[in-house]
C-alpha cells in the first residue's frame, strides 16, 4: 500500500541509505589516503604474509571506526574466504579475563564447528587459545582479534592483553589484534611490558572536512535515476533538492549543526531527523525541513523543565540561588523554606504556601533533576534535612525565568536584583 | 603406586585350551572366545607358515577391501577386511616392530615344554613362565586342570634356587615362539586400531594407540606385574596395514578374570604416561571423557554377538554397514576446549588445499625485510647480550654442577625489551645441547609467566604438574612440593636432578602477605632441595619492595639487562635485515637513535623498522595500482618513512583530533586555557567555564549555544579525554581539567583558519 506513492517510497530509500553504515562510508574509503585501504592494506598484508599485527582505531565516538572496520572485514572474507576468522570482544561485556577467555574460546569453537565446554578453566581455555593460535597459523587461516572499546581491556592486570600478545610473539601463529576505542590516549594506558608486545600501528579517525560532508550530502539525498520510482518524480526532486543544497540559507543551517557536532554518525542521525520530516504531500525536502530538525535535534533540557515548573518552584530555586550568592554554600530544604519566608516577609508576595506545600514542590524539584543531595550519605535522614545544591547556572535560571510565560514579577526584580 | 597392588584381582586359573572337543573352534588355542572373531577369516596366502589346525571355512569371500569404489580422498572405515583379517576400530592388534618379522617363523599354537608338540590334548599354562603343559606330560601328571594358582615344576625349583634344566627340543625342531612371547620379549608391539582409512594411493593405514609391556615403563617390571599385564599408552602413531600382524585381545582385569583360553590375551588396568612415567586407571579415565564412544562400541559388538548364529544373515549384514561406514569417521564428540593438553578436533582446522596466495607469493626485499623483522622471528644469533648470558649460564653451570644447591636465586630485571627471556632460554637451549653431548648433569627445567596464571597460588599448581605429570589443587600441590623440597621426600625416580625454576614477570607473584614468593625463595635455602629459582621481572628494586625476609633470599645476586644504547639497537637491526637490500643506512641508525634515547626497547625498535617498511610497501603498491606511473617507486626505506613510523608510534594522536574537531569544541579548549591562564589553577567548573565561553563568544560576534549544548561538547571531548570531566550528570558543579598542556591545545589551535580570533586568547 505504501509501494504506491512515490513519495514514501523515496523516503523509505532514503532511511534505509541512512541506516545502512556500508553505503554510508563507501565512499569515503575510495581514496588511498584514507583509513579504509590503509587498514585493509595492514590486514591483508598479514593474511598473506602470514605474520601478526596489533593495530590500535582511534577516534571520537561515532566518527566511523567500526564501520570502516566492518567494511574491511566483510571485503577480506569475501577475498580469502577459507582464512579468516573474527573474533569480536567488547571492553563493556569481557574486560574481565576470565570471561574473555572463554569468550574467545566459545567464538572459535563455534567458528570451527567444536563443541565447547563451559565449564573449562583459565588455564584450559588459555592453553586452548595457544593451541588454537599454532594450528591456525600452520593451516595459513588469520585469527582477527577485535576488542571494542579497548580501554577497558586496560584496565586491571591486562592478563587478557598479555596473553594474547605474548602469544602473538610466535612464528607460528598468525593474528591480528584490532583494538577500537574513543580515548586518543588508549595506548598509554597498557603496561609497559604490555605495550612491548603491542606492535603500535595507529589508526585515526577524525570528522569529514566541510566538503566531504558536502559530498556526502549529495550521495546520500540525491535519489538514484535508475530505480523503480517515476523518472519524472526523481528529477523534480533531485532538482528541488540541488537547489537547496545550493542555497546559502541550508549551508547556514548545516554549518551550525557542524560546529556543535561534527562526527559522521551524529550528522546522519541529524539527515534522518530532517528526511522524516518530509512532506509527504508535496514529496519534497524542503529548507524548513531541515530547520525543524536543527531545533528538534539540539534541545536544551534544563530550559524545557524551568518552562513546566510552578510558581512556588521557581520561588524554590530563586531562594536557593539567593542562598548561594549569599555563599551559603551548604543549605537544605529548611533553610530555603526560611529564605522562602524571608523573601515573603521582604516583599509582600501575594502568594505564600504552607511548608508541607513547599515541600511537595521541593521533591518534584528534585525529581525532575534541577537540584541534587550534595551527597548519598545520610539516606535514611528525611528530605527536610538532607543538603542539595542546584543543578542549573544563575544565568539559565534568569533566562528561563524571562521566557516563563506567567512569571511574577517580583520574581524577576529578585532576580535581577541579585545580578 | 602403592595403591596399584590391592585394587588387582587376584589371577584366575586358566587353562590352555578347556573342553578339549564339544566345541570345534575352540581346537585353535590362538582364538579367544569374543564373540567378533569367533568367524576367522584369516587367509593363508600371505602367512603361509601359519597353520591352521581348523580347516578353512567353505563359505568364504576372498579378502578384500570393503569400499571398492575408488574415492578421490582419504575414506575413513570402521571395519576393513585387510589381509584376510578383519580390522575394526577399536581392535587391539599385534604390529610388526621389524620389517622382516614376516619371514621369521611364528608359530601360532602353544607348543607343551615337554614333549614339543601341540595336539589337542589339554594343556595347562604354568603362571610364572607362561609355558603350556600337556596335562599328561607333567610329573606327577594332572587328571584335570587344578584350580587356583599352579605353578610348573620347573618354576618351583627355581624359586628353591635350584639350577633347573629346562627339556631341550628334539633335533629339528626348535622352539619356536608365540606372537604372545615375542611380545612379551619385546620383539613386536601391541597397539589399539583408533581409526582406519584408505590414503589416495590405494594404501590403508591406520591410527593406533600403542600399549607396553611392563620392562618397557620407566619404572621397570614390578613384583606386582602379572606376566600378561601391559599398559596402554598415551602415545599413538600412523602406520600402515601392513605392519599389522593379527588380533591379540587385550582386557580390563573382569573381562581377564572371565576369559580363560586363548594365548593372545592380555590384561590392562592402566594407562601410562611415556612423558612422566606415571600411571592412571583406565577405568577412571573411560569414565571421565569416553563413556558414550565405549559404551556404543561395545553395544554394536552385542548385537553382532546375538546374530551370530545365522551367518549369512551376518555377512549380508556386515557388507551393507561396511558401505555407510565409508563415510568419514564421526566427529569426537568432545569438548574441544577442556582437558589440558589435549584439545580435540583441532586437526579438523586443516586447510583444504594451501591458499593461492601463500603458494605464488613472491616476496620482494620489503617483505622478507618485514618478515625477518617480526618480533615473533627468533634471530639466529642474539647480538649484544653475550656477558650476560656469560654469567646467567655460569650462574646456571655452577648451581648444577652443585651438589648442594643452596639457596641459589638470581633476580633478573630490566626494562620491557632488553632480551631478558630470550636469553635466559637461548642459555638454556645451549645447556640442554650440552646436557645432550653429556659434559654436564641432567636438570629439569620450569618455565613459568607469572601473567599467565589465574592467580599467584595457581602457580604451585604448575610447578608440581611439571615435575610430576598430576594435576592437583593448589593446596594440595603446595603441601607435596613443601614435602619434597624441604623435607626431602621424593615423588618420582628422577628427582635427584636439579630443577631449574624460571619465573618470568615475578612482580605478578605478590600476595598480599607475600607468601607465594617466600615459599618459593625459601625451597632453594633447604638442604636437599636442589632447586634454582630465576626470576625476571621489570622493575629494579621489587626485592627492596618486598618484606626483609624475601628481599634477603632473592637480592643476593642480581643482574640488569640495560636498556640497549642505539650502537647495540643498530646492530640487532641489521643483523636480522643482512643479506636483505631494503633499508638505507641512515634510516636504521635514526631509528636506533630515537628508540634508545625514549626506551631502548629492542621490539620498539624492530616495529619502528617494520612499520617504516610497511608504510613503503603501502606506498609502492598505490604507485603500481595506478599505472601513470608505475616503476617510479623506490624500494628502499628512508629516512622519511622511519620518521613516520615514528611520529605514528611515539606521538599522541590529540593535536590532530584537536585541529579537526567542531568550532565549538575549539571554543571550549580555548576558555579552558583561557581560564588556566587567568586563574592558574588547572581545574575549573563547567559553571565558570560557561561564563568565560560566554564572554568569548559575544565579544567575538559567535553565537552562544546555550549552557546545555555546551555541556554536551564538553561531554564529548571528555569521552576523547582531551580533557578529564566528571559525569554530566553535576551539570554546573562538573569539575573539569585539562589531559594535555595548554600548550599543545594553544599549538592546535593558533592557526586555526575559521575561528582567527582564539589565537588572541591562547
Amino acid at each position: 500500500m505504501g509501494g504506491e506513492n512515490p513519495a514514501e517510497k523515496a523516503l523509505i530509500l532514503l532511511r534505509t541509505r541512512l541506516c545502512d553504515p556500508n553505503f554510508i562510508f563507501r565512499p569515503l574509503c575510495e581514496s588511498s589516503d584514507s583509513n579504509y585501504s590503509k587498514l585493509k592494506f595492514l590486514v591483508s598484508s598479514s593474511v598473506t604474509e602470514g605474520c601478526n599485527n596489533s593495530i590500535l582505531l582511534l577516534g571520537p565516538r561515532g566518527s566511523g571506526k567500526i564501520a570502516v572496520l566492518d567494511l574491511v572485514i566483510g571485503d577480506l572474507l569475501q577475498e580469502y574466504p577459507d582464512s579468516i576468522t573474527v573474533i569480536r570482544l567488547s571492553g563493556l561485556l569481557h574486560s574481565d579475563e576470565n570471561c574473555a577467555l572463554k569468550e574467545i574460546s566459545r567464538q572459535l569453537c563455534t567458528e570451527h564447528q567444536l563443541l565447547f565446554s563451559k565449564m573449562a578453566s583459565f588455564d584450559e581455555n588459555s592453553q586452548f587459545l595457544v593451541a588454537m593460535l599454532r594450528e591456525c597459523g600452520l593451516a595459513h587461516k588469520t585469527i582477527i582479534f577485535v576488542l571494542d572499546e579497548f580501554d577497558l581491556f586496560a584496565l586491571g592486570k591486562q592478563r587478557l592483553l598479555y596473553n594474547l600478545l605474548d602469544a602473538l610473539q610466535s612464528v607460528t601463529s598468525q593474528a591480528v589484534v584490532i583494538g577500537v576505542s574513543c580515548r586518543l590516549d588508549a595506548d598509554q594506558l597498557l603496561e609497559k611490558r604490555v605495550i612491548s608486545r603491542f606492535s603500535n600501528r595507529k589508526l585515526l579517525f577524525l570528522p569529514p572536512s566541510k566538503e566531504d560532508i558536502q559530498r556526502l550530502l549529495e550521495y546520500i539525498l540525491l535519489l538514484p535515476t535508475d530505480s523503480s520510482l517515476p523518472t519524472d518524480y526523481v528529477v523534480e526532486f533531485n532538482a528541488k533538492l540541488q537547489n537547496i543544497l545550493a542555497d546559502e540559507k541550508f549551508k547556514e543551517i548545516i554549518n551550525t549543526y557542524l560546529n556543535f557536532d561534527s562526527t559522521v554518525k551524529d550528522f546522519l542521525r541529524y539527515l534522518f531527523r530532517a528526511v522524516s520530516n518530509m512532506d509527504l504531500q508535496s514529496g519534497m525536502l524542503s529548507l524548513e525541513n531541515f530547520k525543524t530538525a536543527l531545533s528538534n535535534i539540539q534541545r536544551h533540557p534544563k530550559m524545557e523543565s524551568i518552562k513546566d515548573c510552578s510558581i512556588l518552584e521557581l520561588y524554590l530555586l530563586v531562594c536557593m540561588k539567593r542562598l548561594e550568592v549569599k555563599e551559603q554554600n551548604s543549605y537544605n530544604f529548611t533553610a530555603v523554606m526560611k529564605e522562602y519566608k524571608c523573601v515573603h516577609d521582604s516583599f509582600q508576595t501575594s502568594d505564600y504556601y504552607a511548608k508541607n506545600v513547599c515541600l511537595r514542590a521541593f521533591e518534584h524539584l528534585l525529581q525532575r533533576g534541577l537540584i541534587e543531595f550534595m551527597d548519598n550519605r545520610g539516606q535514611n535522614q528525611s528530605v527536610e534535612y538532607r543538603p542539595v545544591k542546584l543543578l542549573i547556572s544563575f544565568q539559565q535560571l534568569h533566562q528561563g525565568l524571562k521566557s516563563y510565560r506567567s512569571c511574577p514579577a517580583i520574581l524577576q526584580k529578585i532576580m535581577d536584583r541579585e545580578k | 603406586m602403592a595403591d596399584k597392588r590391592d585394587l588387582q584381582t587376584p589371577p584366575k586359573k586358566r587353562s590352555k585350551s578347556s573342553r578339549p572337543s564339544s566345541d570345534p573352534k575352540s581346537s585353535s588355542p590362538s582364538l579367544p572366545p569374543t564373540p567378533l572373531s569367533a568367524t576367522p577369516r584369516r587367509s593363508t596366502r600371505r602367512r603361509a607358515s601359519l597353520h591352521f589346525p581348523t580347516p578353512p571355512p567353505k563359505k568364504r569371500k576372498t579378502p578384500k577391501s570393503t569400499a571398492e569404489k575408488k574415492q578421490k580422498q582419504q575414506v575413513f572405515y570402521k571395519k576393513v577386511v585387510y589381509d584376510g583379517g578383519e580390522f575394526e576400530v577399536g581392535d587391539d592388534v599385534y604390529v610388526k616392530r621389524r620389517e622382516d618379522e614376516d619371514e621369521v617363523e611364528v608359530q601360532v599354537e602353544e607348543q607343551c615344554r615337554v614333549c614339543f608338540k601341540s595336539g589337542k590334548a589339554v594343556m595347562i599354562e604354568c603362571d610364572d613362565c607362561l609355558c603350556g603343559f600337556h596335562l599328561k606330560c607333567l610329573k606327577p601328571p594332572l587328571k584335570e586342570v587344578p584350580p587356583g594358582d599352579w605353578v610348573c615344576g620347573f618354576c618351583e625349583a627355581r624359586r628353591l634356587g635350584k639350577e633347573v634344566q629346562l627339556p631341550t627340543p628334539p633335533k629339528g625342531k626348535k622352539l619356536v615362539r608365540t606372537f604372545r612371547e615375542k611380545l612379551l620379549s619385546s620383539d613386536l608391539w601391541a597397539a589399539r586400531i583408533e581409526s582406519i582409512w584408505k590414503e589416495l594411493d590405494g594404501t590403508y593405514w591406520c591410527r593406533v594407540r600403542w600399549y607396553v609391556i611392563p620392562e618397557e615403563t620407566e619404572a621397570g617390571r614390578q613384583p606386582h606385574n602379572l606376566r600378561r599385564e601391559i599398559y596402554r599408552t598415551n602415545d599413538s602413531a600412523n602406520i600402515e596395514m601392513e605392519s599389522i600382524l593379527q588380533h591379540c585381545f587385550v582386557m580390563n582385569p573382569r573381562e581377564y578374570a572371565k576369559a580363560n583360553e586363548g594365548d593372545d590375551v592380555f590384561l590392562c588396568e592402566y594407562e601410562y604416561d611415556i612423558h612422566w612415567y606415571s600411571f592412571k586407571r583406565l577405568a577412571e579415565i573411560d569414565g571421565d571423557k569416553e563413556d558414550d564412544d565405549a559404551e556404543s562400541d561395545e553395544d554394536w559388538k552385542r548385537d553382532k554377538d546375538s546374530d551370530s548364529d545365522t551367518e549369512e544373515e551376518v555377512e549380508f549384514e556386515e557388507e551393507s554397514t561396511k558401505n555407510i561406514l565409508a563415510k568419514p569417521s564421526r566427529a569426537h564428540e568432545l569438548a574441544a576446549n577442556s582437558h589440558k593438553g589435549r584439545f580435540y578436533g583441532l586437526q579438523k582446522i586443516g586447510m583444504k588445499q594451501i591458499p593461492k596466495h601463500v603458494r605464488c607469493h613472491k616476496q620482494t626485499a620489503l617483505e622478507r625485510a618485514k618478515s625477518t623483522l617480526l618480533l615473533a622471528s627468533l634471530p639466529k644469533s642474539l647480538p649484544c647480550r653475550d656477558k650476560e648470558m656469560l654469567e646467567i649460564s655460569a650462574f646456571i653451570k655452577g648451581a648444577i654442577s652443585d651438589d648442594k644447591c643452596l639457596g641459589r636465586c638470581l633476580y633478573i630485571h630490566g626494562v620491557p625489551g632488553t632480551g631478558k627471556t630470550m636469553s635466559v632460554l637461548a642459555v638454556m637451549r645451549n645447556l640442554r645441547s650440552e646436557v645432550d653431548a653429556g659434559s654436564i648433569r641432567p636438570y629439569c627445567f620450569i618455565e613459568i609467566n607469572g601473567l599467565k596464571l589465574a592467580s599467584p597460588e595457581n602457580i604451585y599448581r604448575v610447578i608440581y604438574e611439571a615435575l610430576s605429570g598430576h594435576r592437583v589443587g593448589w593446596k594440595k600441590a603446595l603441601h607435596l612440593l613443601n614435602e619434597r623440597f624441604s623435607n626431602g621426600k621424593k615423588f618420582g625416580k628422577d628427582d635427584d636432578k636439579p630443577c631449574i625454576l624460571l619465573i618470568d614477570e615475578l612482580d605478578l607473584l605478590v600476595t598480599r602477605n607475600q607468601s607465594v614468593l617466600y615459599n618459593i625463595l625459601d625451597w632453594p635455602t633447604k638442604p636437599n632441595s636442589k632447586l634454582v629459582v630465576i626470576g625476571i621481572a621489570n622493575t629494579m628494586d621489587l626485592p627492596e619492595k618486598l618484606l626483609p625476609r624475601i628481599s634477603s633470599r632473592m637480592g643476593i645476586q642480581r643482574l640488569c639487562f640495560g636498556p640497549y644504547n642505539y650502537r647495540q639497537l643498530q646492530e640487532i637491526i641489521s643483523s636480522r635485515l643482512r643479506g636483505i637490500d631494503a633499508f638505507e643506512k641512515q634510516a636504521i641508525e635514526f631509528a636506533s637513535r630515537k628508540v634508545a634515547a625514549i626506551s631502548g626497547d629492542a621490539r620498539r625498535a624492530l616495529e619502528i623498522c617494520r612499520r617504516a617498511a610497511e608504510i613503503t610497501d603501502y606506498r609502492i603498491k598505490k604507485l603500481i595500482s595506478t599505472p601513470k606511473n608505475a616503476s617510479e617507486g623506490k624500494a628502499l626505506v628512508g629516512m622519511a618513512e622511519v620518521e613516520a613510523a615514528i611520529q605514528e608510534m611515539f606521538q599522541a594522536p590529540h593535536i590532530q583530533v584537536m585541529k579537526t574537531c567542531s568550532k565549538l569544541s575549539k571554543i571550549y579548549l580555548t576558555a579552558m586555557v583561557y581560564e588556566l591562564y587567568k586563574t592558574g589553577m588547572g581545574e575549573t567548573t563547567f559553571e565558570k567555564l560557561a561564563m568565560t565561553v560566554y564572554n568569548l563568544c559575544t565579544s567575538n560576534g559567535e553565537a552562544f549555544p546555550g549552557h546545555d549544548m555546551l555541556l554536551k561538547v564538553g561531554c564529548k571531548l571528555g569521552e576523547c579525554r582531551i580533557i578529564l570531566c566528571e559525569s554530566g550528570a553535576k551539570h554546573r558543579l562538573q569539575k573539569l581539567q585539562l589531559n594535555f598542556p595548554s600548550d599543545d591545545v594553544a599549538f592546535a589551535l593558533k592557526e586555526s583558519k575559521e575561528l582567527p580570533w582564539l589565537a588572541k586568547y591562547l
